[in-house]
């Protein structure tokens, strides 16, 4: 399918956020101030796990400008817990500790003062009496029936535990030539953004209206607030003209907005809680999967995997969260994008004393990557095969799409082959080699590295029913709303807050491509939740498909009704009139223009069309493409479509320090129909950006006393432009066949293979060494004490 | 974490009224960094206010010190507990006094510790650091009351 020319889709346009972002005029929570607004800090847990025996705040409450302390043993007697999405429900959750707390860092009361400055210096004045309580940190330790619950009520750390076998994977293993095991571990880490977490909640007790505005990233925000403070649902009124400043996943901000909400119904004046870093790092929702993989293949001496076991443990941390789906997100990918005949999965999701784990970019796909790419490096290199070679023999082929893969999802398109052998030409593939050799000649331990994934996109959660079987939820929608005003100017309206995805350059490139107007003629709006029509917020690569497929087909109402009222207006059959730039032209010559209809539908009811409404509005509310079933015996198509990427890395590193540079980096990316390019390039140079702190530097390290020692930018390290190399972008496009303009998703780009890469680079570098590193960040302390211990 | 310090210092005085020094609440208040009061509740036994800065975090630490293993004018092993918005701390030090032979005397200390909480996540690069700061502090602060003598 030879990609369609478009006259605003997929062409190099400014993005519409950044004249405002650029000139410094965002409007981020930190900008919002209320009158009379107080402020909040919380007082955090120094141990792991303790029983909350007493806490004095009278000190506190003495000091000028405190004006109340809240305890967990409050809010857990004035609310309901957090939603919870598995069906656990002695595993319940509060913005405070209530009785006990579950790890150090976790919120145990919140002062609310006049200032930020007083709020923290109360903090110091409380008095915690508490006694601490076993506590547990690792997973395995954390699955075996003497360790202690972190939820004693819930009997056990297990949260999940579930196996699934699709299709005949005994049979494979036993007819296949070889088989091998390995295991690998996605160390914790998170997607930092540079501001942090923060809401404003303000009560007005007349109108009974809680509003919010919040830097958040968050499915049914307004319903869980409403839901948790025991207000009808129309009682929250959630601001999504909020600018945010990075979330990439994290910004869940419920158990800050249920607190902040709390107190602002109870004071009657408006509360604004910003985490500071620290806040942000170790009780914020700042951490992502922790994964321990073990990994059987079964392959025949020609390369061809047939078959997979993979066990998947998770350290979910303190709470449920959203922790546990992100083991059955990458259910939907789980060959890769290999044909591999059948996998077993276990997901395994245990509670232990860290900080609560919740979405990142990828919702767990990055570590499931990881591991299959690992398993593809392992294979070839038990077979001694070309490790690009074993990929391309197992890789599905484009004639072979729409491709089922073992566990249910269907593949929608790709051509995985081209984008592999674009990748090679532009990498210069034999050069890369010879700078290989070259460099390793030199003394340097030099590595390449391959890895081949899919992002699933499209944002269907039907992981929910899935793991949880008395979840019910298919529907998973995204809306717009479009209206031509009486001079004749468009107006859209998207249904949800923007984390940098740049939905306002979506919506009305879409919209300005369907109705052939300029783009930057039209006006995008972000209104409140309660004047929004019903979504599902932008999270899962989902909004190029959902909110652009909503305003598409919004636009293509419009156009139908611009054409009608045409044909009623010249006296001609509306099938015989073509539409082009705004006007309706008819085969002799005559032409109603956009005026005319906006003339005629705004001021004269008397020439519309005999049963048509007045004005120009349409909306649409759109169900996820191909998404329309429940799970069937464990099995379930998840997504539309699957974005390819495919990375190729050239790295170096001294043995003695042992600091990897990157030499050359170089990525394929095939997400269908592009409908910005500069966004979409955005996200995938961030995405391996990202991708390069998990695989080198970021994690979230406990000491054995369970406290976390990378919790400030001093030790938890991030990639900057000393880190991160230029990045070649190799572009392919191969459209969906399930969405309007063949686009898919793109916002996990980079992050998804960048890790998996890389780790496979500084393998190739120390295959001679006979090292495995099998655990991500790989650090330069590790890679140098691998080394050394080799040497001596 | 754990915290381990040893060292020796001569201080310009006899034993004896090291001794008494090392054990009077008052000299103790004005020699350690950052104490804000110590009381006496027993013998040897004390409750203590300290305010600190480490790193990029300050605040608060409240305890109690006991002192056990009376061996005056020689030896005594000092238990420190408590907790406050820093963290959580504990430790005991063995202090031995001996004379020099050039008359003065001769304090050795071996410690051991245990922080945990705030000030051991943001502060384990230089919390050894500080502490090796603190403790020098203390020893010229309590140099300072023989040589006012």
């Amino acid at each position: 399918m030879a990609a369609k020319k478009y006259k605003f889709i997929s062409q190099p346009r400014h993005p519409t956020e950044n004249r405002r972002f650029v000139a410094g005029r965002g409007n981020f929570v930190a900008d919002i101030d209320r009158p009379d607004m107080l402020h909040v800090a919380p007082l955090s847990s120094h141990y792991p796990a303790a029983i909350i025996n007493n806490i004095d705040i009278s000190e506190a409450m003495m000091m000028d400008g405190v004006i109340d302390v809240i305890t967990g043993a409050e809010i857990g007697a004035a609310i309901q817990p957090l939603m919870n999405g598995l069906d656990t429900p002695k595993v319940q959750r509060f913005p405070l500790a209530v009785n006990r707390v579950r790890y150090a860092g976790e919120w145990v009361c919140a002062v609310v003062a006049e200032t930020r400055a007083i709020a923290e210096d109360a903090l110091e004045k409380i008095i915690i009496d508490a006694t601490p309580q076993p506590f547990v940190l690792d997973a395995e330790e954390a699955l075996l029936p003497s360790s202690p619950p972190v939820h004693p009520k819930h009997g056990s750390n297990i949260l999940l535990d579930r196996k699934f076998v699709w299709g005949t994977v005994g049979e494979d293993f036993v007819n296949a030539e070889h088989n091998l095991s390995f295991s690998v571990i996605w160390g914790r880490n998170s997607t930092v953004p540079i501001e942090t977490f923060g809401v404003v909640a303000e009560w007005n007790g007349w109108d009974n209206i809680l509003d919010v505005w919040a830097s958040v990233q968050m499915p049914k925000y307004s319903d869980q607030i409403a839901r948790c403070l025991n207000l009808p649902g129309n009682a929250v009124r959630v601001h999504y003209d909020v600018d945010v400043g990075g979330s990439y996943g994290v910004k869940r901000g419920i158990k800050h907005a249920t607190l902040i909400g709390y107190i602002a119904r109870k004071l009657g004046r408006p509360i604004r809680f910003i985490e500071d870093r620290l806040e942000n790092m170790r009780a914020g929702d700042a951490h992502g999967p922790e994964r321990k993989f073990n990994v059987e293949v079964a392959f025949d001496s020609d390369g061809s995997v047939r078959s997979m076991k993979m066990r998947a443990l998770d350290n979910a941390g303190a709470y449920a969260g959203r922790a546990p789906f992100q083991l059955g997100k990458p259910i939907s990918a789980i060959v890769g994008p290999y044909q591999i005949n059948s996998v077993s999965y276990h997901a395994i999701s245990v509670t232990s004393n860290k900080t609560v784990q919740e979405a990142v970019r990828g919702f767990g796909q990055a570590p499931t990557n990881y591991a299959i790419e690992t398993a593809m490096d392992r294979v070839a290199s038990f077979l001694k095969m070309d490790r690009l070679a074993l990929r391309q023999r197992n890789l599905i082929r484009s004639d072979q799409f729409p491709y089922l893969i073992p566990s249910g999802s269907t593949y929608d398109s790709g051509d995985y082959h081209a984008v592999i052998e674009k990748v090679l030409t532009a990498a210069e593939y034999p050069t890369l080699l010879a700078n290989r050799n070259h460099l390793r000649d030199e003394g340097m331990m030099a590595g390449i590295g391959i890895a081949a994934c899919l992002e699933p996109s499209g944002g269907n959660s039907s992981f929910e029913p899935l793991l949880n079987e008395s979840n019910k939820t298919s529907t998973w929608m995204e809306s717009c709303q479009i209206n031509i005003d009486g001079l004749g100017h468009l107006t859209a309206r998207i249904h949800t807050t923007s984390s940098g995805q740049g939905h306002e350059t979506l919506v009305s490139t879409v919209l300005g491509e369907v109705l052939e107007i300029d783009p930057s003629s039209i006006r995008i709006t972000r209104p409140n939740s309660l004047e929004s029509l019903p979504g599902n917020s932008p999270v899962g690569s989902r909004m190029a498909i959902m909110l652009g497929g909503a305003a598409a087909r919004s636009a293509e109402k419009l156009k139908a009704k611009l054409i009608k009222i045409a044909a009623h207006s010249l006296g001609i059959d509306a099938e015989k009139l073509t539409y082009a730039g705004g006007n309706v032209l008819a085969p002799d010559g005559r032409k109603h223009t956009w005026q005319d209809a906006v003339e005629l539908a705004h001021r004269q009811f008397h020439n519309l069309p005999e049963g048509m409404d007045p004005g120009l509005a349409a909306f649409d509310i759109m169900q996820v493409p191909t998404g329309n079933a429940l799970p069937v015996d464990g099995k379930v198509h998840m997504y539309p479509c699957y974005s390819f990427e495919f990375h190729l890395v050239l790295l170096a590193f001294d043995p003695v320090i042992g600091r990897p540079e990157i030499h050359s980096y170089t990525v394929g990316h095939d997400c269908g129909t592009v409908i910005n390019p500069a966004i979409v390039s955005g996200m995938t140079y961030g995405g391996i950006a990202h991708g390069i702190g998990a695989a080198l530097l970021e994690e979230f390290a406990y000491d054995p006393n369970g406290q976390l020692m990378t919790q400030s930018f001093l030790d938890y390290l991030m990639p900057s432009s000393h880190e991160v190399p230029p990045i070649q972008i190799v572009k392919h496009c191969t459209p969906s066949p399930h969405t309007v303009f063949g686009q898919k998703g793109s916002g996990e780009s980079g992050y998804l293979g960048s890790p998996a890469a890389i780790s496979s680079a500084i393998n190739d570098a120390v295959s001679a060494l006979d090292i495995r590193f099998e655990k991500l960040p790989i650090r330069m302390s590790a890679i140098s004490d691998a080394i050394a211990n080799k040497s001596a | 974490m754990n915290l381990n310090l040893t060292g020796t210092e001569s201080i310009q005085t006899n034993p004896s009224r090291l001794w008494e020094s090392v054990i009077d609440p008052a000299v103790l208040q004005r020699s350690i960094p950052g104490c804000i009061s110590m009381d006496e509740l027993a013998p040897g036994e004390y409750t203590i206010t300290l305010e600190l800065k480490v790193a990029a975090v300050g605040g608060n630490f409240e305890g109690s010190v006991k002192l056990s293993e009376m061996n005056p004018p020689n030896s005594c092993l000092i238990n420190v507990s408590g907790n406050g918005t820093l963290g959580i701390g504990k430790g005991t030090a063995r202090v031995t006094i001996t004379a020099n032979e050039d008359d003065t005397a001769r304090i050795t200390y071996e410690a051991d510790g245990e922080v945990s909480g705030l000030v051991a996540g943001v502060g384990q690069r230089v919390l050894m650091g500080v502490a090796k700061h603190l403790v020098r502090q203390f020893f010229t602060a309590l140099k300072k009351e023989f040589e006012a003598n």
